[in-house]
């Protein structure tokens, strides 16, 4: 096992409830066998609990990713695509690779707002409309109530809605799914719930969704569907997790700030930081912390750093401070 | 082993090996740590009253760190503090060329490349600001490829790498065999830049190792990027696809307006506005007189401009020729916005500073990109 501080995935630090990794244990002890149907449905009773929504919206899939892959396989066929840039990386690669066209909407710094005059001025056709919200990398939250409605009044277009981090930042549109047919939403299980190496996504999708995905069947993983199953059982687990994550945020943004770094206030368990020095990600890898560098993929000096664990988070920072000293010299300022 | 085959093992290392040139200039971004905001001309002696310290000797020990052990190329040194001060603290072999006085001008980096650019070099390497890039391309233009290691006070053109590490990344990769890509020289107006005003225009191509980023790898690790010559071409196909035959296009300087009319078989300056009308070329390197003139001749017309790497000016930079009238016969909705997918991702907007806040207001908003066959983007235009 690599000893490396891993700050580049949003991953959270801490491990589930012992029950849960018992439970995902148990799974592994029936390998031989794919997971039941009936275990794959009480998945889904827990999922739509969960969401306040009726089961039959509820769509498992080892994980969004490949969930949000299919959507964009199958919908953006004779539909133009709208997204925001930067946005989750798996997402944008697909739509290279099977949409026939492709709308993006540059998010400008320093607020990174997204304005839905654009989005409805740009559905005079069909469309599928993608926006993680919040948002991956800013951390911020793109659209809220009005402008969705105002987005799925037009029926022309399919609303997906990325709510991989709706535990952080308390916004969610699910409960508009029922009165929307064209809105859907996609979450994880990988990121409050700590189920990453899991794998467990899940859609609540619109009834025009519904009906392109009701031949749509995936066996999860034994132990995989074990522990979303533990874990659903009981998420209360997730609140503490969910409170110092936050926290630890709150503190790292401030410590980033103290030293001239500029930080995109964040509602997630990462925080989006402008520098001017060159090759900070690069710096921090040799001495074993990883963060994700969004330079080649958008604008330079902006790096993404999720939250982990206070001791890795004052690794991190003490780190950061170092580095930031030895390229005072250079003449670089944060 | 015969003596035939050491003979061909050694003609293969030779062979292998690249010539590579470094030159250095020993005053880039002296000026910063002065408040002084470059060191073009007089100003350099000024830098030197008020104390100001070399930094290029940290950035050439940093670059030359990276590169020492690479036993595969063959280094060509300018001379003294252009180069063999710094090459000697290391146990590196080079040779060297020319005759550098003890006060540097740009006219040396010139001459120096020309006589590295004669005795073979594949590539030059240069330490610098935006000012020896210029110099820089007065002598290699398009010959060879260059590296650009980051040292001036201003740094705005594409051409440089980001850091001395990066750069010697670029080296590697043009070892290795990478294809290789044009980067914008800007001219920046060093005395605008100390009154805080950032007055560029675009002064020429260098081409430059096209490296990708080294991802770090798992889930987010992407490989979106396509060489940026795929990209202009893709975005030529696209454009010369969808043009109206009735329509005159005017079109901007740039790689990815060249790109276009090389895929129409047409000729293009590349720094020029050049007219284009039913797939036939009308106007060439035109003025402003010039292009008002073709304007009122022809009822439908369009604009086709490139933004400017790193600072996405669209007018009032890099094309002077649409002036504000030009702009305001043409009309917004006439204008149409190109760039690869990795240049315009890379801007926080687009800008604009045509000397007419009218004009410039009526510009501002959001505007579409072309970046590809498929993909538009919707950019903010700034003023």
């Amino acid at each position: 096992m690599l000893n490396e501080i891993k700050l580049n995935m949003n991953e959270m630090p801490y491990p589930p409830p012992k029950e849960v990794i018992e439970a995902a244990q148990k799974g592994l002890s029936n390998l031989n066998r794919y997971t039941n149907p009936k275990e794959l449905e009480l998945l889904r009773e827990f999922l739509a609990d969960y969401s306040g929504i009726s089961k039959r919206h509820i769509i498992s899939s080892a994980g969004s990713d490949f969930l949000l892959r299919e959507i964009i396989h199958v919908f953006s066929r004779g539909r133009k695509v709208i997204m925001v840039n930067p946005s989750f990386f798996p997402t944008v690669q697909c739509t290279k690779e099977f949409v026939t066209k492709l709308v993006k909407i540059q998010l400008s710094p320093l607020e990174f707002n997204l304005d839905v005059d654009i989005i409805t001025n740009e559905t005079s056709e069909p469309s599928l409309v993608i926006v993680d919200n919040p948002n991956n990398p800013t951390g911020k939250i793109l659209i809220n109530r009005e402008m969705v409605e105002a987005i799925l009044e037009n029926k022309n277009v399919l609303l997906v809605v990325d709510e991989a981090y709706y535990e952080f930042s308390g916004a969610t549109f699910a409960d508009l799914v029922e009165k929307y047919p064209n809105l859907s939403v996609v979450r994880t299980l990988d990121k409050a719930f700590g189920l990453a190496g899991a794998r467990i996504g899940y859609l609540i999708a619109g009834e025009n969704f519904l009906d392109e995905f009701s031949t749509f069947f995936t066996f999860l993983p034994q132990s995989s569907l074990y522990a979303a199953i533990e874990a659903m059982r009981d998420p209360s687990y997730i609140k503490k997790n969910i409170e110092l994550t936050i926290k630890e945020r709150e503190r790292v943004s401030k410590e980033l700030e103290k030293i001239g770094f500029q930080v995109c206030p964040s509602t997630t368990n990462f925080l989006l930081i402008k520098t001017n020095i060159p090759d900070v990600a690069k710096e921090l890898k040799d001495r074993k912390i990883l963060i994700f560098d969004l330079s080649s993929q958008w604008l330079p000096g902006y790096f993404r750093v999720s939250i982990g664990t206070p001791k890795e988070n004052n690794i991190f920072l003490s780190n950061i401070i170092e580095i930031l000293k030895a390229h005072s010299w250079k003449g670089h300022k944060p | 082993m015969h003596r035939e085959d050491d003979k061909k093992l050694n003609l293969r290392r030779e062979n292998s090996i690249k010539k590579i040139g470094l030159i250095v200039n020993p005053i880039a971004g002296m000026g910063g740590s002065v408040g002084l905001k470059g060191t073009d001309g007089e100003i350099y002696k000024k830098a030197l009253r008020l104390g100001a310290k070399a930094v290029t000797p940290r950035r050439t020990k940093e670059f030359l760190s990276y590169i020492k052990k690479r036993k595969d190329i063959s280094l060509v040194i300018a001379p003294d503090k252009m180069g063999e001060t710094y090459v000697r603290k290391f146990d590196i072999a080079f040779k060297l060329i020319g005759q550098a006085p003890k006060e540097t001008s740009a006219e040396d980096t010139k001459r120096i490349t020309e006589e590295m650019l004669n005795d073979g070099i594949e590539l030059l390497v240069f330490v610098g600001g935006d000012g020896t890039a210029r110099d820089v391309y007065d002598a290699v233009d398009s010959k060879i490829p260059v590296v650009a290691v980051p040292s001036g006070v201003k740094i705005f053109s594409s051409v440089f790498a980001v850091s001395a590490r990066a750069a010697a990344e670029m080296v590697d990769a043009f070892i290795e065999g990478t294809d290789l890509s044009e980067e914008e020289v800007l001219d920046i107006d060093e005395n605008a830049f100390r009154n805080n005003r950032l007055a560029s225009k675009l002064y020429g191509y260098l081409m430059v190792p096209n490296v990708k980023k080294f991802l770090q790898a798992g889930k987010e690790a992407s490989s979106i990027d396509k060489s940026s010559v795929d990209n202009k071409n893709e975005i030529a196909r696209y454009i010369v696809k969808h043009m109206d035959k009735e329509a005159l296009y005017l079109l901007g300087p740039g790689t990815t307006l060249k790109a276009i009319t090389n895929d129409m078989r047409l000729p293009k300056t590349l720094l020029g506005v050049d007219a284009i009308y039913d797939n036939r070329l009308v106007g060439i390197d035109l003025n402003e007189k010039g292009i008002l003139k073709l304007l009122k001749k022809y009822k439908s017309k369009k604009i086709m401009v490139t933004p400017i790497g790193g600072n996405g000016f669209i007018f009032g930079r890099g094309s002077k020729q649409f002036t504000p009238k030009v702009i305001q016969v043409v009309g917004r909705e006439n204008i149409i916005i190109v760039g690869t997918y990795g240049k315009i991702s890379k801007l926080e907007c687009l800008r604009v500073d045509t000397g007419n806040f009218e004009i410039d207001k009526l510009l501002s908003g959001y505007i579409r990109v072309v970046v590809g066959e498929k993909e538009e983007m919707v950019m903010e235009v700034r003023c």
